[in-house]
């Protein structure tokens, strides 16, 4: 047992250097950096369109990204279906039938050929929006994930990153159907996962209490983030990529630089006692837009700190929630079977 | 997070995690799943279960993918009328109110706000007799209160709110909305975004557009083919 304490000593060891080092870097922090600036009034948005045409409930949504498909999004339901919505006219441009209905995630490929989808089938599906007859196709089911699909986010036509209850998260290549590289590390259920604004690098946020921030190409974890003290359900970016945003079981977001190796802020509210599930930044990155279990989305002031709005009403339970690419609009799903596009 | 109200699975979880649980729901409620998986799966709904002590990472058992492989079209289907009976259930539930209720004092309207069911949207308008706009508003209110019989609609005078210089003639009539104690709208100056005549429909346009009124319609029949537009 003599080794065992040795090396449990060791790792302790390299713990603490590594919250020294972070010490030293930490030359200030972000409340007194911001001390004079004004908190943003209060906002409150309004629904500009609704999307009616779900039976069930709204699992996932996600936003296409390409001049071409910026009003367009893809949403996946409890009814079985994946539908790609213009939202400026409500309309329903695509009705994709899927082979199951327990569907956690989608995603819209930057181009706006493809869509994507996954969830307790352990695949991510991939459908061609752009078939010769019109005819939306399945084009390849990414089978190798022995957990469920969290999330999945296209890199491009050619690539895309999933992430599973199996612990993992895998880059693939479309064409061949095959894992280009698995991205092991996290200790629980991988959750959620968000691609750099270059495409370089990806983040995830998993049941381990931590966030993991991978190097695509050279495939290796560069920095994991820690401090929540449960699951970290929702992650994304700062719209500059320099920061991650992580949204918990534990009820707070957070906020994490990358270049400081640390946590900036912790976004939270005595009066708000359940788990964020879902999470976007406003273009700017002033505003938060988070969505928690209670079924509210709470918007915060991410300079501040504080809560400035809320997305809420007598039935509107908020299951996930999208910035428009152009930062016009943001897409809220519910269980109540609707979208809603606001501003 | 679970109240004795809601009288279905222990956690109500949107994400990834409440699928899992409507899942685990879902295999519970159907008649072909045997009684010991039916176990398995409660025990997995229960975070505090002592039986499975090394799996707080995991959210699902090796046990749970074996059930899901073996689901077919059969199970698709009747997941899919299971969501709608469901969607109907939830349509309509808390207490139901019929009629504006007038708010005498400040005290009041704590109350109103502090002990209202936290489903409950609680709307309510402060006015003053006389002022522009007011007695339209309240006949609106009158009107929209037996329509939405699950909203708590309430009025209350200026002078009765003990505040009165806070609510000057200018800023008459003002609604704000509250539910579960948290303000969720504040609209001063009501009549500054609505027509020189409104009506009661005007109204719940104005509350529908900021996601406080429940949609009263949805979604076409369940054979709704693929590629069917909805124009608004």
């Amino acid at each position: 047992m003599g080794e065992m304490e040795e090396l449990r000593k060791e790792a302790d060891n390299l713990k603490d250097q590594i919250t020294e080092a972070r010490k030293v870097v930490q030359d200030t922090t972000l409340q007194e950096a911001v001390a004079g600036t004004t908190l943003v009034g209060r906002v409150q948005l309004k629904t500009r369109k609704t999307l009616r045409g779900h039976l069930a409930k709204i699992y996932a949504m996600h936003w296409g990204t390409d001049t071409n498909c910026s009003k367009l999004c893809v949403s996946a339901s409890q009814d079985g279906k994946l539908i790609v919505w213009d939202t400026l006219t409500t309309n329903k441009v695509n009705a994709i039938p899927l082979k199951s209905s327990w569907v956690m995630t989608c995603a819209y490929a930057p181009s706006g050929n493809m869509v994507a989808c996954g969830g307790l089938d352990n695949m991510c599906s991939i459908y061609n929006l752009k078939g010769k007859d019109g005819n939306v196709k399945v084009m390849r089911e990414l089978a190798a994930h022995t957990g469920y699909l969290s999330c999945c986010r296209f890199l491009n036509d050619s690539e895309i990153i999933t992430s599973s209850g199996d612990c993992t998260c895998i880059l693939w290549d479309i064409e061949t159907g095959t894992e280009k590289t698995i991205f092991a590390g996290h200790l629980g259920d991988c959750m959620s996962l968000a691609v750099s604004p270059d495409f370089k690098m990806f983040i995830s946020g998993a049941c381990d209490f931590t966030a993991k921030l991978w190097d695509i190409r050279e495939a290796t974890c560069r920095q994991t983030f820690s401090g929540h003290e449960s699951d970290i359900n929702a992650i994304g970016f700062f719209p500059n990529g320099n920061a991650v945003i992580t949204g918990s079981d534990d009820a707070t977001c957070k906020l994490y630089d990358l270049r400081a190796d640390q946590e900036l802020i912790t976004y939270q509210d005595s009066g708000i006692m359940c788990g964020v599930t879902s999470l976007a930044a406003s273009l700017s990155g002033r505003l938060l837009l988070a969505g928690y279990d209670d079924f509210n989305v709470n918007i915060w002031d991410m300079l501040k700190a504080e809560r400035v709005g809320v997305l809420a009403g007598h039935d509107n339970r908020v299951s996930c929630i999208g910035v428009s690419s152009d930062g016009m609009a943001c897409c809220t799903g519910s269980w109540d079977s609707f979208l809603k596009i606001w501003n | 997070m679970s109240s004795p109200d809601e009288d279905e699975v222990p956690a109500i979880q949107t994400g990834p995690k409440g699928l899992i649980n409507d899942w685990r729901k879902f295999k519970c409620e159907d008649q072909d799943t045997p009684p010991s998986k039916k176990e398995l799966l409660r025990q997995m709904s229960n975070p505090q279960s002592d039986d499975i002590p090394d799996r707080l990472n995991r959210k699902m058992s090796v046990q749970e993918y074996e059930m899901i492989a073996e689901e077919d079209e059969k199970c698709l289907r009747k997941n899919q009328q299971q969501c709608m009976k469901e969607m109907h259930k939830r349509l309509s539930f808390g207490p139901k109110f019929d009629s504006v209720v007038e708010l005498d004092s400040a005290e009041a309207f704590l109350e109103v706000i502090e002990k209202a069911h936290r489903l409950t949207l609680v709307i309510i308008l402060i006015y003053e007799d006389g002022v522009k706009g007011c007695e339209a508003l309240n006949s609106c209110l009158d009107c929209l209160a037996t329509e939405y019989t699950s909203i708590k609609f309430c009025h209350i005078q200026t002078a009765a709110t003990g505040a009165g210089e806070r609510f000057s003639d200018n800023v008459l009539p003002t609604i704000l909305v509250y539910k579960a104690g948290k303000l969720l709208g504040n609209f001063l100056s009501m009549t500054q975004h609505l027509s020189e005549e409104f009506f009661a429909t005007d109204i719940e346009a104005f509350l529908r557009e900021y996601g406080l009124l429940l949609e009263k319609e949805f979604a076409a029949c369940p054979d709704e083919e693929d590629g069917g537009v909805e124009v608004e």
